[in-house]
Formats: structure tokens, sequence, C-alpha cells
């Protein structure tokens, strides 16, 4: 009978073969419990803002998470040693590692898409939902290797009317209109469309 | 007969007009995103969260219903076509499905896989509708410490199922427990872990969690890889399965449909344990056991009736007792609780309709999914043919859109995005993130029920081992843990003494 894999819905299933990537990022993963153990030491002394004292009557308001915390703690550390158990041995290996890859993972490009998702949440309420997903969109594409601009202009734009006017129009969402001339575009457009 | 009128009530609601297309949207957006690789079934339903804002309740329910049973069966229209399992779940598909394909037996392998899961889901669907009142009236004598035992079995077989990495999983369980201790805590009213923030002080809510980790890091993966989702191979579909073959496949389809029942109940398991250890039973049992991998009919059958028998049976530990086993049904909880309404015993007494529409909604949802299924199966191809570019960028969207509307706040946004980063990450190294996601979601619900049990109870930490159904249920949760924990230390002990 094959092992039961984690219940993971997001597909966390690991891929085999192909080559793992090189050099010290490889190891990176073995540093997981150790920052896990440091934050699970140093977070109670942050549980609280310097001018708030904690209720004392019953168990407090710090016992559940004290106790989270130092679960967290012990895990760590039997994680740590599993680790350094099995690198003390030859054919062993560590708990996590990063996967060997069916096909090329091109890191730099992952890094570079999370650059942009972060971008554009960080943009949104100062570029407005309009100018940033429209923005978000075309530059997301042409990375994401889609170069025919008569495929990628009609996408944007639709897309984000379409998006525009069935969160704003249809759900009432209000999503951020930007500032300044950003904001006079968004109120433009939504007068435009019909929506305000 | 009380059941039977009531669900004859609900399937009057489920077949008016708006909630039947309801139904009929949802299940072909299930179907589709399932089939898609890279889009599972809770993705889908993660994106689909916030379209549900502008829904009444029920109507909502309904709509991630049929994404959730339609979802659940479509990731194995892309694994038994093209070798790709659409989600986790699927991957039994491809071990015996897709060599069905390559001898020409496309259709037939798609008919039997459609037929199992939706028998396997109605099954579930019936079990849901006639268990799930029995378990609710059973669930109304449960107070505090029966709640927080019922909490910390949910808690603690997510480690059960998780066999081969107990500290890895204890360790992203524990995370997602401590990110739900940020905010104002349950009884004193006091801030914690809010570092100056304001926004802080009102707490992580579980959604925008479960939008970062799950969304962004498939989409991020997705572009890294330059996946081309089209399919290399169409042709094959020449013969069908007939009336016989899935008569000869019964016994897989009714175990599958047993197993898939059970572990749908536990939560924290879900359709791919299910289905895995269907597959792994099945072969056990049948005759056929050593040829398993190279196409076998049972070998596809019984993971498939399982995985969609989880469907139905996921839903009563959240409906009856407020618990999502879950990821999907975690989302569902999401939906109902943003629309005021609290799972739980009592909901079966205030609003039995909405219960009893979501059971008939179920049941027709399985039962349309042999045409769903076999229609999206033909449509596939040209589903495929969408640059995943286009398809990525519209799920960022939709996500940060969804995390943004949780309260209309963008420090909402800034979470998402920040556990999208993290979820990138330990999707890369392997790090399980449906852990952190039930511990967000459960460790609340454990805390407040603890803290309120310990305080009715003078702090006297026995009352959790003196009351029956508490005693019970903290019985089940070691026997869990212990049995969760034995293999790992067995093979430790073996390896200490080589």
């Amino acid at each position: 009978m094959p092992s039961a894999p984690l219940p993971d819905d997001t597909g966390t299933a690991r891929k085999a073969g192909g080559h793992p990537p090189s050099g010290l990022i490889r190891h990176l993963p073995s540093l997981v419990p150790v920052v896990l153990l440091v934050l699970a030491l140093t977070l109670p002394g942050q549980m609280f803002q310097s001018d708030q004292r904690p209720s004392s009557i019953g168990l407090g308001p710090a016992f559940w998470p004290d106790a989270m915390l130092w679960g967290l703690a012990v895990f760590s550390a039997l994680w740590i040693g599993r680790d350094i158990w099995a690198l003390g041995r030859a054919g062993r290996r560590p708990t996590l590692s990063l996967p060997r890859e069916d096909g090329p993972y091109d890191y730099r490009k992952a890094l570079v898409g999370l650059v942009m998702i972060v971008a554009y949440g960080w943009l949104l309420p100062t570029l407005g939902f309009a100018v940033s997903t429209a923005v978000f969109i075309a530059i997301w594409c042409l990375f994401g290797g889609l170069r025919n601009l008569a495929v990628v202009v009609p996408v944007t734009l639709i897309g984000t009317l379409a998006l525009l006017w069935l969160f704003m129009g249809l759900a009432l969402m209000p999503l951020p209109r930007g500032v300044g001339m950003f904001d006079t575009f968004s109120i433009w457009l939504l007068r435009a469309t019909g929506i305000y | 007969m009380a059941a039977l009128e009531l669900l004859g009530g609900g399937f009057l609601a489920a077949f008016q007009l708006w909630s039947f297309l309801t139904i009929v949207t949802g299940l072909l957006i299930g179907v589709v995103a399932g089939a898609l690789p890279g889009i599972s079934f809770v993705n889908a339903m993660a994106m689909a969260l916030p379209f549900t804002y502008v829904m009444e309740p029920t109507q909502s329910m309904l709509f991630l219903g049929g994404i959730y049973v339609g979802g659940v069966f479509g990731g194995s229209i892309s694994a038994i076509l093209i070798n790709v399992p659409g989600t986790p779940a699927s991957l039994p598909a491809t071990w015996d499905g897709y060599p069905m394909t390559k001898r020409g037996e496309a259709k037939r392998a798609l008919t039997i896989a459609v037929t199992a899961s939706a028998t396997g889901g109605l099954v579930s669907a019936l079990v849901l509708a006639f268990l799930s009142a029995p378990f609710a009236t059973f669930a109304l004598k449960f107070s505090q410490p029966e709640f927080f035992a019922a909490t910390l079995l949910g808690l603690v077989s997510v480690i059960a199922i998780a066999k081969d990495q107990p500290i890895v999983t204890m360790v992203s369980l524990l995370m997602g427990i401590v990110v739900g201790t940020v905010g104002i805590d349950p009884l004193y009213g006091q801030a914690r872990f809010s570092f100056g923030v304001p926004e802080m002080e009102s707490g992580i809510r579980f959604v925008v969690v479960m939008i970062g980790l799950f969304a962004i890091g498939e989409v991020v993966d997705l572009l890294a890889t330059n996946r081309d989702l089209r399919p290399k191979k169409s042709g094959g579909k020449a013969i069908g399965a007939s009336f016989r073959d899935i008569l000869n496949v019964k016994g897989a389809i009714a175990r599958g449909t047993g197993i898939g029942c059970l572990i749908g109940m536990i939560p924290g398991a879900g359709a791919t344990p299910g289905a895995v250890i269907a597959y792994g039973i099945e072969k056990q049992v049948s005759s056929r056991g050593d040829a398993f991998g190279t196409g076998v009919e049972e070998a596809l059958a019984a993971p498939e009736a399982a995985k969609n028998a989880t469907t139905g049976a996921a839903m009563i530990p959240l409906l009856t007792l407020g618990i999502p086993g879950s990821a999907a049904t975690a989302i569902m909880l999401a939906a109902m609780m943003l629309h005021g309404v609290s799972p739980g015993p009592l909901l079966f007494i205030m609003d039995p309709t909405m219960v009893y529409t979501i059971f008939a909604a179920m049941i027709i949802a399985n039962v349309l999914m042999i045409g769903a299924g076999i229609g999206v199966a033909q449509m596939f191809a040209f589903l495929m043919r969408t640059p995943p570019a286009i398809l990525a960028a519209f799920i960022i969207v939709l996500s940060v859109v969804g995390a943004y509307g949780v309260r209309n706040n963008i420090f909402d946004v800034y979470v998402c995005l920040a556990f999208g980063v993290v979820g990138w990450a330990m999707k890369r190294i392997g790090f399980p993130s449906a852990p952190l996601v039930l511990g967000v979601i459960l460790g609340p619900l454990a805390e407040r029920y603890f803290l309120t049990s310990m305080a009715n109870a003078h702090q006297d930490w026995t009352v959790f081992f003196t009351r029956p159904i508490s005693a019970t249920i903290m019985g089940l949760a070691m026997i869990f843990v212990l049995w969760s924990l034995a293999p790992g230390i067995m093979r430790m002990a073996r390896n200490l003494r080589r």
C-alpha cells in the first residue's frame, strides 16, 4: 500500500528526478527549524505592548500563546536534533530540502513574479484598483511569455473593466480608487462605465 | 420522516431556477478548475469567495458546494488524459487511468472515473443528509469541554494523517495556532502580538491566510516552470465504457465509497488521503492487485469513488460542530461566517431549510456531475489552450480582491501577500501548509473552549477527562497521536539499533 501523502490540497507533492539547485541555497531549508526555535523563544517577551499589563485573573491571556510557543520550541528542537542526526549519517537527507525538478525551475523568474505580486498589492491604495490591475495584468502577461499585443491589450482592458463592473458595480465593494490624479481618473472611469 | 420532509423541502428550494443555476455554475467552474493543472479546487473556491459576497447565504453555499463536488472530480480529467493530476487527490488516476488512455481507452477510463466519482459523491451526500441531523442532536449535549475535545481531535488528526513527517506537521500546526493568537484574546480582551500596529489588534483572518498560502505559490510555480498546459495527446477516445464495465467495478466503487465516507468524516483528512488509501486497500483486495499501475479498471474506480465520497462526509463536522475538516470546507465555513451564519448543532434548529437545501444541492451536484464531467472532458483540449500567463494574472487579481473583501481593508491584502510569499517558500521546500491553515482556523476555537472550560471548572484540568463524551473524544485524540507517532518511533529505534 502506498504511504499516504500529507493532507495538503495545495499540491505540495514533491517532484522526483532532475537536478536540485546547487550551493548554499540548498541548505537554506535546514535553517527553518533554527529560525522557528529562536522565534518561539523570543516571541513571549513581545506578546504585549510595553504599557500593557496582562490580566492576572485565571490562566491569563498569555497562557495559551505561551503554551503553543513552548510546543513550537520543543518540536523545532526535535526537528533540529533529527536533522543533525541525519547529517551525521551518510546517505541520509535532512527533513526538508529543495526539490529535484522534472524540468527547469527558474528561481529568478519566481522571485521577480513574487516581487510583482507584492508590488501590485503595495501600489493598490496609491494607483487605485483599475490602474494597478490593468498594469499588473499587462506586465504579468508580457513577463509570462505572452508577447502578442493583440491578445495582451484586449485581455488587460476587457478583464479590468469586467472585474471593475463585477466587484465595484455589482458587489458594491469599495475597492481603492487611488490618490491624487489616480483618484480623479478612477472616478472618471467609474462614471464612464456607468458604475457610479 | 421529518428528515425526508425537510430533504423534500430542500430539493424544492434547490430546484428554484436561480439556486439550480448556481449549483450548475459552481459545478462547471469546479470541474474546469480541477481539470486545469496548477489550479486546484481549493484555489478555485478561494477565488470564488469574493463572488459569494453578493449572494444570499444559502446560495453562496450552493455555489461553493458545486465547485467542491465538481473540483474534486475535475482533477481526474487531466490525470487520465495527459498524465498530469489537476489536484493532488487525482494522483491515483494517473497510475491506472493514463495507461488506459495510452491503450486508446480514454473515453472508457473517463466514463468509469466519472461514474465512480458520482456514485461515491452521491452516497456521501445521502450519508450527510441522513446522519447529520442525529449527529447534530447528539452534539447539542456538548458543552465547552466537549467542544474543546472535538477541536483538539481535529487538530491532532492532521498529524495522524501525515505519518511521514509528524514533527514538521506539528511545527506547521503550531505555527498556525500561534498566528491565530494575534489580536484581542477571547476572554480577557487584551491585544497580543500587535507590535504597535492597530490593524493587528483585530487579528489575522484565516481566509486571508488561506488565500495567500494556496493561490500565490501555485501561480508563481506556474510562471517559474513555464508549464505548458496544452494536452500533448488527445487521440484514442474511441472505445467507450459499457454498462458491463461499470458492473465489473461495482465492488471497487462500493469499497472506495465506504473508505471515502469514513476518511472524509475525520477532520483534517480530505480527498487526497482518501483516494490514496482506497487505492492501497483495493490493491490488497483485488485479484488483479499485481497488475495495478498498468490500467486496471478497479484501480481507477476505487480511488475515484473514495475522493468524491469525502466531499459530503467532510461537511458533517462542519455543519454539526462548526469544525472544518479540510481546506475546502474551511472556505465554506468562511463563506458562512461572512454571511453571519454560525455552523453548529443550533443551525439545524435555527435554519433547517438552509441545511437541507445544502444537502439537496450536494445530491443534485453529484448527479449532474456525470454530464458535466463528460462535457468538460470533451472541451478540455480547448480550455487548456488558455495561456497560463493569463490564467495566473487573473488568479492573483481575484486573490487580492478576495483578501480585500474580507473586511474591505488593505491591511488584509498585505497579510495575504506576506502569507503568499511564505506559502511559496513552504511549497518549495515541501513544508506542508495545510496544517498551518487548520491551526489558524481551529487554534482560536480551541483557545476559547479551553479557557472557558477551565474558568467554569475553577481551573481544574480534569474536567476534560471526567465528562464521558469529552473523555471519549480525548481518548480518540490520544489514539490518533499514538497511531501517528508509533511508526516513526519504531523506525527511529530500528535505525538507532543499527
